[in-house]
């Protein structure tokens, strides 16, 4: 059936936005073709994406921020394929983030509730930072509500969660020990909903925008890994993509920061590199539109992508001396499972207080391994 | 201390490159990547002429060092055909020198190379234009003729 004048107006498809912004079905094409590339998706994908994405209205998105540095939103705004702009004006209707929007205050929250009705069951939820639910969830609230009440409700309505960073995804820095606001990842929270982690202290800017762009141009939840995160992007550790990995092979090593070996480019494992036991795309897409990455510079990987990286040991000790051992086995969702003796850890958690004394007492329980921070 | 002068640098060699002859891809001269490459170009072109089914080969998914690219583009050597698509970017389309390949690269509005490809197909899709912009195009010229009819002293 045709569309009508109003119906454009008020819910333009992407193809009709793309047309006011100057951008031609080819462009769209090229684009497309563009992510699907980086995706590593077959390479009919890019077409066929730029014409299911043209006739269909633009997906609402609504981004939420609670326990973290904005380090995350700071990445994402500097994705260059595709490029943030291009993905807020044309594919995704960004309504609400407390950082970029342009309304604060009640008319922000109100926009956000507004979302949430007008889109309930097909919005897109971005939690960015983990959830703090000690002293009633006070150690992190906007307007009067807390982030674990907010993600709730924000939840309700979701076609899916895509966790931006290691602290939604895993609790990250805040669920590191001590662990003082009892913080948790979204996991921990929500256990009806799919969930896609896109882990990363930050996050590479387009493995944040691709993950959208397929999400919302396919409405499929891309193949993901145990830990929840995509395949496409975390289905190869640092290591194996590594342009240094022959050194490793042929046993040459960098002892320091400034010995020949550094000089020379030689592999960085024994000044620290995580890169065995960290699944990430840093080696393949690298940052600031592919100029470089840690280990291009010279400095090993410290795991952020990883469950619990920043208390597994110096990021200078040798992966051999540290306590790593096989990536993400100590993942807090998977505390949170056997803790409730049920398959949703959300279900845990989902009566709050009581959830988390149980699973104190289950984890003090079952010795250190799986101590929980902060019990 | 370190200056930045005593810290070494190693070039690696990229000239040489011996020419590609007639039969080193047989006789397994060729970097192993860029002799699967060609096999499976040969697969897709005996597909696209017995049933017409177009298929890509995503070049940014494959580990190639700088040399496996030059033997590559000297085994598939020039075309006749050279395109150009200015759109959101720049896409090059060239027809390589066997008929029906062509090697097709998408750069971003800043110049950058952001995906490049092996089309095995009549003419890249990208050239061709849409049924419904086609249909769209007949009444906007049909509007443009009207128009200027009406300017016209009668």
């Amino acid at each position: 059936m045709a569309r009508t004048n109003a119906e454009r107006q008020d819910a333009p498809t992407v193809g009709e936005m793309l047309l006011r912004h100057g951008i031609s079905r080819r462009g769209f094409i090229q684009y497309c073709t563009a992510v699907a590339s980086a995706l590593a998706l077959p390479p009919w994908m890019g077409p066929a994406m730029a014409d299911q994405l043209r006739n269909a209205p633009r997906p609402s998105v609504i981004y939420l921020s609670f326990q973290e540095c904005t380090g995350c939103l700071e990445s994402l705004t500097r994705s260059f394929n595709p490029s943030i702009e291009n993905l807020i004006f044309n594919v995704i209707s960004l309504d609400y983030n407390d950082t970029l929007m342009a309304a604060a205050g009640e008319a922000a929250e109100a926009a956000r509730d507004k979302a949430i009705k007008d889109n309930f069951g097909k919005y897109v939820l971005v939690v960015d930072g983990s959830i703090p639910t000690g002293a009633g969830g006070a150690y992190c609230t906007a307007g009067g509500r807390s982030a674990v009440d907010t993600l709730r409700e924000a939840a309700k309505g979701a076609a899916a969660i895509v966790c931006v960073g290691t602290c939604s995804a895993f609790g990250g820095i805040p669920f590191a020990d001590p662990n003082p606001t009892e913080a948790w990842p979204v996991t921990a929270i929500v256990g009806d909903k799919p969930i896609i982690n896109v882990s990363g202290c930050p996050p590479i800017p387009e493995v944040i925008t691709g993950t959208l762009l397929q999400f919302v141009s396919t409405g499929k939840i891309p193949d993901l890994d145990e830990h929840r995160r995509p395949k496409a992007f975390f289905g190869n550790t640092i290591h194996d993509r590594c342009y240094r990995r022959p050194f490793y092979d042929q046993g040459k090593f960098a002892k320091s920061f400034d010995d020949e070996g550094a000089r020379n480019g030689w592999c960085l494992y024994e000044l620290g590199c995580k890169g065995p036991t960290t699944y990430n795309a840093c080696a393949t897409l690298k940052w600031n539109g592919g100029v470089s990455f840690p280990i291009q510079s010279g400095h090993g990987c410290l795991g952020c992508s990883e469950p619990n990286f920043w208390d597994k040991g110096s990021f200078y000790s040798a992966l051999s001396t540290a306590s790593w051992g096989k990536a993400g086995e100590t993942a807090p969702l998977r505390v949170l499972e056997v803790a409730g003796g049920a398959a949703a850890a959300g279900a845990v958690l989902g009566v709050a207080a009581a959830g988390v004394s149980r699973l104190h007492q289950h984890r003090s329980e079952h010795g250190p391994d799986n101590e929980p921070k902060g019990s | 201390m370190t200056r930045l002068k005593d810290i070494s640098v190693r070039v690696e060699p990229g000239a040489g490159i011996a020419p590609i002859t007639a039969g080193m891809v047989a006789a397994g001269g060729l970097g192993g990547g860029v002799a699967a490459i060609l096999a499976e170009l040969v697969t897709l072109l005996e597909r696209l002429a017995d049933s017409g089914t177009a298929a890509a080969i995503d070049l940014r998914s494959l580990p190639m060092s700088p040399q496996d690219r030059v033997e590559l583009e000297r085994a598939l050597g020039e075309g006749e055909v050279q395109a150009s698509v200015t759109a959101h970017g720049v896409s090059a389309i060239r027809e390589t020198g066997i008929a029906g390949i062509w090697w097709v690269e998408h750069r971003d509005p800043q110049g950058a190379p952001i995906a490049e490809f092996l089309e095995v197909t009549r003419v890249p899709q990208i050239l061709a234009a849409a049924p419904e912009e086609i249909a769209a195009a007949a009444a906007a010229l049909h509007a443009q003729i009207t128009a200027i009819a009406a300017t016209r002293p009668s």
